[in-house]
């Protein structure tokens, strides 16, 4: 090769080359979206994006602290702040609880307000993204509106249950939520309203193929008959309740106590799959949690306390089914065994773990009718409960009793039925009227303004517009 | 005035060979011939004829070009080196040959000039300095550029370039953070810059240009619990022993031309090239090969000891042992095992070649070279690194000089075969030393007496890192008229990195073998880059003003893919790792990255009499991490330099001092090194299948953190520059910090990418002095010595208080601090430790952390010397940090508890003594929270300032007389030692990097041979 050559040649591309750097940059440093991030506008304009955008919610449901079932979620929180859990192991976190002494700095505390606002703002997000779609087909798009606003129902329900006044974030701009003032019970009651009755509109009554994971009309209608129970609107929570015990084609109460938790038991309402997880691990939370083989350390910090279990009749067949023993070398620890997989991995899933179920729905019925003084139809909705348990039935041992010691039954029964599901315990005690008399028997450091947790002191710090709860 | 000529030569020399460290064998090449000592008594126009031979250490030189300066005229050597040329007495020859250094020499009168030219490889190179885009003569920079040579890496037995520069530089903080092979170094050129630090979303890196290419500097991820942190090192699979230079670009007027990426300081790497006279080929192998053990060890309990520890701990608590509270009282009270020993007492070896090959003539030349790099672990098992290189290098230049083209490609593979083990050090110090044998008689795994699982089986889970790259790089070059050169830098880079760490079964309690299932982690990182740099150069000489400038633009675009997935569910232990035969097979993240570059730079240097400079240096950047109204962003710099010792008066009145030079610099430069596509509001698969979500807020209108730097430097050399002193100081500030502004979790996450008003500023001193001891034709000694003393400080940030940053930093503190405890002495009522609850809530929070110690280097220096006497020399180096640290208090538990503990804690308290600073053996739960706050007390901060011996080499190098019968070039024998005693009052592992494996001492031999 000669020298010519390279100097005509070369000295061309180099020519080029060096004329065209000084031709536009603004072009050469863009670059194209990843396809590990999607932008928001494409989420929501096609029916299968928006889709996956839904699954991501419920996906993080089971990853989330408040929701999942773990350590931090309200199913164990709630479960220490009433009476039903204990604490096994040195937690400052969970012992705050314990104790109802919860410092507006605990961790738990933050992790839990914090996951249910980020589940919040998947919600707006989704609802505005859909809103301002063209590419979602319209009855797809309308379905998906419903799922979206039945979650954000559900976390705004806890919420204002467990904090009292909380903001009412309703979009995803960030600039206004940083600012959100808390808004007032009414004004949060009437969201969630609003919010479950056009979830109710839109939703259909079937699941999509059978599972039991994506909310439908009956989810809505199950909530809703809740939160007419906690707003003490006796009919509307009968009617509600009824709608859904009447859909007997989805949903009865199973006999076999061992299967109420199986995933898609046609007992659920509403369940979440810990294929969320996104590990190989496919158990429960709760099951994992709970479930003692050997003495407690961190990954299993609570077992019931011993007046709870103390609280079961001998034949109560939930005692067998639901509650297991550990003993160490000299203690005895019973835990909660509604889920019976402490570890899986791979394979079927065999436990989702249950937001929504039947069980409860004729306990909302129950206690409706038993306010309304319609007592015959409240014994014969709790005795489906009782007969279940293996209980006697109370039509049968005391057909007439009155409406006071029905209620307490009632109580009773929620207690037994219901324990380490998703704060029922806690949220029963609060609205009963009751819950000092009750609690400040086995906690001497009760306080009445303990009923609410505390705002967590870091968000108050980062918003001006927060103000703490009284007695923090 | 009248011997001003021959003044002027003789500083230009001491500065060759004094100034810039050169040693004494090198004063060989000055040109000889008989030179008339004034310029004066010459009639300037005479024309004369000039003949002379040109040769190297080979022998004479053909095809050597001669060129009168500034003019076309000129010849080249014969066969026989031989040249002849008609001058004029005010002619500069210049001497060029490829692959050596450029001669330019005054005619003066000459009528013979012989000339030795020397090779670009040889140690003369040290007086250009690379400055990326252009090199430019140590004497006449103006910017804060340090460097090291292949002389001080070559006889390393390290892996990492960086760990070379340890001790070696002002300015420059290198830390190892462990002693395992090929995890990357922590370097901080100045201070840390930015806020954001953490290995995910680190600001503070350094940009690494390798041969014009820059590479990436994050080190690679890892999902192995040894190797997690600091990760790998991206630069381990380059070749040392190709290592020409390392150059080190700090201040604003080195560092602006890299605009965006300059802000943390420049690291170049420059890789060796090949020469060669007549076709002539030359070989040059070196071959090493020695043993590594650990450094330091903690001085821990005897089983005797220990076990009345637990005894007593047990008596002063009024607790009875069960098996439940103190199962190792149940062991055997016989057996003694030094866990130190058992996890990290091995010896590894060290095994190093490396040959290359090179040749040329006057227009082409080429290296071709090769290594392989072994060395094991002080852990048991069959465990190693191993490392092959290859690397090729292609110059041409045209006969008139006027094309050129150089090629380099530099590829490595290696392999590190460690296990994935959590707490391997943890264990080694804490495990009871009458714990039960790790093996049962039939030698499998002992699971029946350990309680916690057998602290073994993390050896059972093995874990392999593979990385392959590849890095070519092409210049061309062209004069087309006088001055003007137009120029392109094509550059490629790849680096694959795969990892796999396997967890058997076998690695678990059989009781527990039918929960779970065998699986395998897989990682795969690719980095592909490519960058193109056309530019144009202009140099012209008007008078006595020097104008060098320099435009070009930068395209560069890189692509960063991440794979990881997890295997579970294998039928058969040979099968891990075989995703084909796993059950479930999960990819858990999947991301494919771009980042692209672009810019426009340009410089104009200006030089006066040789005696003021001053050199403007700006860019224009574009990145692709910034959203479409923020992508570009304008730095640049102003440097100037006074050689003031160039001036008569100085001269007159200062005839001591030989060399003096004042010089400062001022500019910005930014910081792209923030995550990608930060800016757009985006989706992402959610852990889970098929869902979506949103994982961060967004904020389109984040932009460049800016860094503003300042500095001025003084350089002094007395006694024709046997004493040289420089002393600098610098500013940075860095302002517009990028980070997560704190925002209520209402808004669905904690913080948002943002601007904040916060201002870091780092200032420091750097004092290098060198000196010539002894410089006889048998016998020289030279030494050398830095010491950097640096301060950072964050001036200000808005509202720390709510940000994520609260429990990190102060202001008005320096970056790397530790909030503690008051330590409030020992409680005599109860014996144990005692802080004080500052604000009286009876609770122990960060509140009441109030104490602030800083951690991070005070000042630190290097001491080192190189001596010789006639064929033998001895190197060593001394580095020295004044620090503080966490010591190894944070890592035990409480006195009395189970696990091993330090001997201090035989003078725990009892009660008697007045002053212990070790509270009561106890195993309450009391005792461990007392020694849980104590621990993040200023109790736990200690002196961590060490001196340490990090290398010393003898070698021989044997007589050339003798070789030269054998057609030997060179041929030494050296031993080398690294690391070999550190001096220190901390008691931990590492002063360095707190309880982690230390760096390891490192005795090695072996031959140099060049033929």
């Amino acid at each position: 090769m000669n020298n010519k050559f390279f100097k005509s040649y070369l000295f061309k591309v180099l020519l080029v080359t060096t004329c065209g750097f000084v031709s536009s940059c603004e072009d050469f440093v863009e670059v194209e979206v990843p396809n590990h991030k999607i932008v928001s506008q494409t989420v929501f304009n096609n029916d299968n994006t928006a889709n996956s955008a839904l699954i991501g919610i419920y996906n993080e449901l089971f990853r989330s602290y408040w929701s999942g079932g773990g350590r931090n979620s309200i199913s164990v929180l709630s479960a220490l702040s009433a009476d039903n859990l204990r604490t096994t192991i040195l937690d400052n976190d969970l012992i705050e609880y314990e104790q109802n002494e919860i410092s507006a700095q605990n961790t738990s505390n933050l992790n839990l307000w914090s996951s249910a606002y980020n589940i919040i703002y998947m919600c707006n997000a989704a609802l505005d993204g859909l809103q301002i779609s063209e590419g979602v087909s319209p009855e797809i798009k309308a379905k998906f509106i419903g799922e979206a606003r039945f979650v954000r129902a559900f976390v705004y329900l806890y919420l204002v249950n467990l904090y009292g006044e909380v903001p009412l974030v309703q979009t995803s701009d960030y600039r206004i939520n940083a600012l959100a003032p808390r808004n007032n019970i009414d004004e949060i009651y009437s969201l969630i309203i609003n919010d479950l009755e056009r979830a109710i509109e839109v939703l259909g009554g079937n699941y999509d193929n059978g599972e039991r994971l994506r909310p439908n009309k009956f989810a809505a209608m199950a909530l809703m008959a809740r939160v007419y129970l906690y707003l003490e609107d006796w009919e509307k929570a009968e009617a509600f309740s009824s709608q859904v015990i009447t859909s007997s084609e989805n949903y009865a109460l199973l006999n076999d106590l061992d299967a109420v938790f199986l995933a898609n038991s046609k007992e659920a309402i509403w369940q979440v799959s810990p294929v969320g997880s996104g590990s190989a691990l496919t158990h429960t939370k709760e099951g994992n949690l709970f479930i003692l083989l050997e003495n407690p350390k961190y990954n299993t910090p609570v077992s019931l306390s011993d007046h709870f279990v103390a609280s079961f009749s001998v034949d109560d067949s939930r005692v067998n089914s639901w509650i297991q023993t550990f003993s160490s070398e000299n203690e005895t620890f019973y835990y909660p065994f509604k889920y019976k997989v402490k570890y899986a991995s791979s394979g079927d899933i065999e436990e989702y773990s249950m937001v929504l179920r039947l069980a409860e729905q004729y306990l909302i019925r129950c206690e409706a009718r038993s306010r309304q003084g319609k007592l015959p139809g409240a014994i014969n909705d709790l005795d489906r409960i009782r007969e279940r348990a293996n209980l006697s039935l109370l039509s049968n041992v005391s057909p007439e009793i009155d409406q006071k010691a029905l209620l307490d039954s009632i109580m009773i029964e929620r207690r037994r039925e219901l324990f380490t599901e998703w704060g029922h315990r806690w949220l029963d005690l609060k609205r009963s009227g009751k819950v000092s008399d009750i609690l400040s028997s086995t906690k001497p450091s009760w306080q009445e303004t303990d009923i609410l947790y505390p705002i967590p002191e870091e968000e108050i710090g980062k918003n001006p517009n927060l103000t703490q709860n009284i007695g923090y | 005035m009248k011997n001003n000529l021959e003044y002027r030569a003789v500083i230009r020399l001491c500065l060759l060979y004094i100034c810039f460290l050169v040693p004494p064998p090198y004063f060989a090449h000055f040109p000889h011939g008989h030179c008339f000592n004034d310029y004066s008594i010459l009639a300037p126009q005479q024309q004369l004829t000039l003949k002379g031979t040109v040769s190297d250490t080979y022998g004479p030189m053909p095809g050597v070009h001669v060129l009168i300066k500034g003019s076309d005229m000129g010849t080249f050597t014969n066969g026989k080196g031989e040249y002849s040329i008609t001058v004029t007495n005010k002619d500069i020859l210049v001497f060029s040959y490829l692959g050596y250094h450029s001669h330019e020499i005054h005619v003066l009168g000459r009528t013979t000039l012989d000339v030795e030219m020397l090779s670009e490889v040889t140690e003369l190179q040290e007086v250009e300095v690379n400055a990326g885009y252009y090199t430019v003569k140590e004497k006449e920079r103006t910017g804060s550029i340090s460097r090291v040579t292949a002389k001080e890496i070559e006889l390393q037995p390290i892996v990492s370039p960086l760990e070379a520069l340890q001790g070696r530089m002002v300015g420059v903080e290198v830390v190892q953070r462990s002693g395992i092979t090929g995890l990357a170094s922590q370097i901080q050129i100045r201070g840390q810059n930015s806020l954001r630090n953490s290995r995910s979303d680190n600001g503070n890196l350094p940009l690494y240009i390798v041969d014009g290419v820059p590479i990436d500097s994050k080190p690679l991820r890892s999902s192995g619990a040894l190797t997690d942190v600091p990760g790998i090192d991206p630069l381990s699979s380059l070749n040392l022993s190709n290592i020409q230079s390392i150059e080190v670009l700090k201040d604003a007027d080195a560092t602006a031309i890299y605009g965006s990426r300059g802000a943390n300081g420049v690291v170049l790497i420059t890789t060796k090239k090949g020469y060669g006279n007549n076709g002539k080929l030359r070989f040059e192998t070196k071959f090493y090969s020695g043993i590594s053990t650990v450094s330091n060890r903690m001085s821990l309990l005897n089983m005797e000891q220990y076990i009345s520890m637990r005894k007593q701990a047990f008596l002063n608590d009024g607790v009875e042992p069960t098996p439940r509270n103190a199962p190792d009282l149940l062991w055997d009270q016989q057996r003694y095992t030094d866990w130190q020993d058992e996890f990290f007492g091995g010896t590894s070896e060290v095994t190093d070649t490396h040959l290359a090959i090179s040749s040329g003539n006057e227009t082409t030349s080429f290296l071709l070279g090769g290594s392989y790099h072994k060395e094991g672990t002080v852990f048991p098992g069959d465990f190693g690194y191993n490392k092959v290189t290859a690397n090729f290098s292609l110059n041409h230049r045209s006969l008139n000089q006027k094309f050129q083209i150089n090629f380099s490609t530099n590829y490595g593979i290696d392999n590190n075969r460690l296990f994935n083990s959590v707490n391997l050090i943890n264990y080694a110090l804490s495990l009871p030393p009458n714990g039960p044998p790790i093996y049962n008689e039939d030698g499998q795994l002992n699971w029946d007496d350990w309680i916690w699982g057998n602290p073994f089986s993390e050896l059972y889970k093995p874990q392999e890192i593979k990385n392959n790259s590849l890095l070519s790089n092409m210049g061309v070059s062209y004069e087309f008229i006088k001055g003007l050169v137009l120029k392109a830098n094509l550059g490629y880079s790849d680096l694959d990195n795969k990892e796999v760490i396997k967890a058997p079964k076998l690695a678990y309690n059989p009781l527990i073998w039918d929960r779970i299932n065998s699986s395998s982690t897989h990682s795969l990182v690719q980095r592909r880059s490519w960058i193109i740099e056309p530019q144009i150069q202009y140099e012209r000489r008007f008078g006595k003003l020097d104008l060098k400038t320099l435009v070009g633009g930068t395209f560069q675009n890189s692509q960063n893919d991440l794979l990881l997935s997890v295997g579970t569910g294998y039928s058969d232990e040979y099968l891990i790792g075989n995703l084909a035969a796993a059950d479930d097979v999960r990819i858990n993240v999947n991301e494919n990255i771009e980042y692209k570059y672009n810019a426009i730079f340009g410089r104009l240097g200006l030089d006066w009499d040789k005696k003021y400079y001053l050199n403007l240096t700006g860019r224009r950047d574009g990145s692709s991490r910034f959203g479409p109204n923020k992508r570009f962003s304008d730095f640049g710099a102003i440097g100037a330099a006074w050689i003031f010792s160039e001036e008569a008066f100085v001269k007159k009145h200062f005839p001591i001092l030989s060399f003096g030079k004042l010089r400062g610099s001022y500019g910005t430069t930014g910081s792209d090194g923030i995550p990608d596509y930060g800016y757009l509001d985006t989706y992402q698969p959610t852990p889970g299948p098929r869902g979506l979500y949103p994982t961060q807020l967004t904020n389109p209108d984040y932009s460049w953190e800016t860094n503003r730097k300042l500095e001025a430097a003084l350089q002094l050399g007395f006694i024709k520059d046997r004493i040289n002193i420089g002393l600098g100081w610098y500013r940075n500030l860095s302002s517009n910090q990028l980070v997560g502004y704190p925002l209520p979790a209402t808004t669905g996450f904690t913080s948002v990418q943002a601007n904040l008003p916060a201002t870091v500023r780092n200032t420091g001193w750097e004092i290098e002095i060198s000196t010539i001891n002894l410089n006889a034709k048998d016998f020289s000694w030279q030494t050398f010595i830095n010491f950097t003393f640096p301060n950072t400080e964050l001036v200000a940030f808005k509202n720390l208080e709510q940000t994520s940053y609260r429990n990190t930093y102060r202001v008005g503190h320096p970056l790397n601090i530790a909030l503690l405890y008051h330590y409030d002495g020992i409680d005599p009522e109860t014996g144990l430790y005692k802080v004080k609850d500052i604000n009286n809530d009876d609770k122990f929070n960060y509140d009441d952390r109030t104490k602030i110690k800083n951690i991070g280097r005070d000042y630190y220096g290097g001491l080192s010397n190189n001596i010789r006497y006639q064929g033998l020399s001895l190197r060593f180096l001394l580095e020295y940090v004044k620090q503080n640290n966490f010591t190894y208090f944070t890592t035990l538990t409480a006195p009395g508890t189970y696990g091993n503990k330090s001997q201090d804690i035989l003078n725990a308290w009892t009660g008697s003594e007045d002053d212990s600073d070790i509270q009561k053996l106890s195993q309450l739960t009391t005792a461990n929270r007392a020694y849980s706050n104590a621990i993040k007390s200023d109790l736990a901060i200690g002196d961590a300032s060490f001196l340490r011996l990090k290398t010393l080499s003898l070698s021989y190098e044997l007589p050339s007389n003798l070789l030269h019968r054998y057609n030997i070039q060179k041929c030494s024998l050296f031993v080398h030692a690294q690391n070999l005693f550190t001096i220190t009052k901390y008691e931990g592992m590492d002063p360095q990097g707190g309880q982690v494996l230390p760096p390891l001492r490192t005795v090695t031999c072996g031959i140099q041979l060049n033929l």
